[in-house]
């Protein structure tokens, strides 16, 4: 049973504590949690002083609230905003607006680079694997077509092909995918 | 949210007042609270909701609706309030968020009595925590105990938030009442 040695809740139901006090439990499974704390005393003074905590903590954080001028204020600076404004009232406007597409192109430009060496990696790879295999496509080479001057000529072709193709793919996947909002 | 129905078929229609005009009653507060539980500075807090507003207000035209319009809205709220975490310390890493800010503890803003040295000593133990612990258990009384409001302001799912508001209510349970808690 409980060890008289030990303090904390017990293992199994220190989380389930937490969530009962909560109010976050299914029903059958609070049930249980409260039978176990009739009959544990470690988990019923655990269960007490979490509960003293979070009523300390709910006074300490207090509900914070906009100021009451908050919306006017805020349409005076819309306002500022979208009017035709001197030099001077366009700056701050003009920083953040610089700042958000430097962000922007500097996302963009990570994206279109590690776009380049995936296409580049997956060319290297392709030709890789071709030239690795040579030995074992020329045993195959009854089956491919021939010209003047051997098969290797297609061959290299198909490569460059599948190579293209690949880096295509890789590019326009990663373009595509590109979520910049906010 | 039947609000953001509505907005989005201001949107669809082209009426991009009428639809921002929807948007600032609905969010607002949302907005500032994730904003202070970020920023932990009431003043800053209300002028980062600000700009969140008015950069909302310029790109309103072009949302696609890929994402719903909250998770979008509290996104650009996040960033802001990042953006501005690293205007005043440029050491603040966007991508660890497990970073303490313990040694920033003396800039936060006592928001109640300031002979409280119970409230105190229970805020600087909250300020001991990884970043985004603090943020979860601060959002989490500012939105009234409520896991789905701070998931959806976070951008987290449900049970990542759970988990996070676990780790960080144990280990504040270690740091305020260690006579409650096994010992190791």
């Amino acid at each position: 049973m409980n060890d008289p040695t030990l303090i904390g809740p017990c293992a199994d139901f220190e989380h389930d504590l937490v969530e009962l006090h909560d109010g976050d439990l299914p029903p059958e499974r609070a049930r249980a949690v409260r039978l176990h704390v009739e009959h544990c005393a470690r988990c019923r003074d655990w269960a007490r002083a979490f509960a003293s905590l979070d009523a300390e903590l709910a006074v300490a954080l207090p509900r914070v609230e906009l100021s009451t001028d908050f919306e006017a204020r805020l349409q005076d600076r819309l306002a500022a905003v979208s009017r035709p404004a001197a030099r001077g009232n366009q700056v701050g406007t003009l920083e953040l607006e610089h700042e958000h597409d430097a962000l922007l192109a500097t996302l963009r430009r990570g994206a279109r680079r590690r776009a380049l060496l995936g296409a580049i990696g997956s060319a290297a790879v392709a030709v890789c694997v071709f030239i690795a295999a040579r030995d074992l496509l020329r045993d195959m080479s009854g089956m491919l077509v021939t010209v003047p001057g051997g098969t290797e000529p297609w061959m290299v072709f198909g490569v460059a092909g599948v190579a293209v193709a690949i880096a295509g793919l890789a590019w326009s996947v990663v373009r595509d995918g590109l979520p910049l909002t906010g | 949210m039947d609000m953001d129905a509505g907005i989005e078929q201001h949107l669809a229609a082209g009426r991009h007042a009428r639809a921002f005009d929807l948007v600032v009653p609905a969010y607002k507060d949302r907005v500032f609270r994730l904003a202070f539980s970020i920023l932990k500075d009431r003043a800053a807090a209300e002028d980062a909701t600000q700009e969140t507003l008015v950069r909302v207000w310029k790109a309103l035209p072009g949302f696609d609706g890929r994402a719903a319009l909250g998770t979008w809205i509290y996104a650009i709220t996040r960033n802001t309030c990042l953006m501005e975490l690293r205007r005043r310390r440029p050491t603040v890493s966007f991508d660890d968020p497990d970073s303490t800010e313990a040694q920033h503890a003396a800039t936060s803003v006592a928001t109640g009595p300031a002979d409280d040295p119970e409230r105190d000593n229970l805020l600087r133990l909250l300020e001991t925590l990884p970043r985004n612990q603090q943020e979860a258990v601060r959002l989490f009384y500012l939105e009234d105990r409520s896991y789905d409001a701070v998931a959806v302001e976070l951008g987290m799912p449900l049970g990542t938030v759970k988990n996070l508001l676990h780790r960080a209510r144990k280990r504040l349970m270690e740091l305020a009442r260690p006579n409650e808690v096994k010992a190791a």
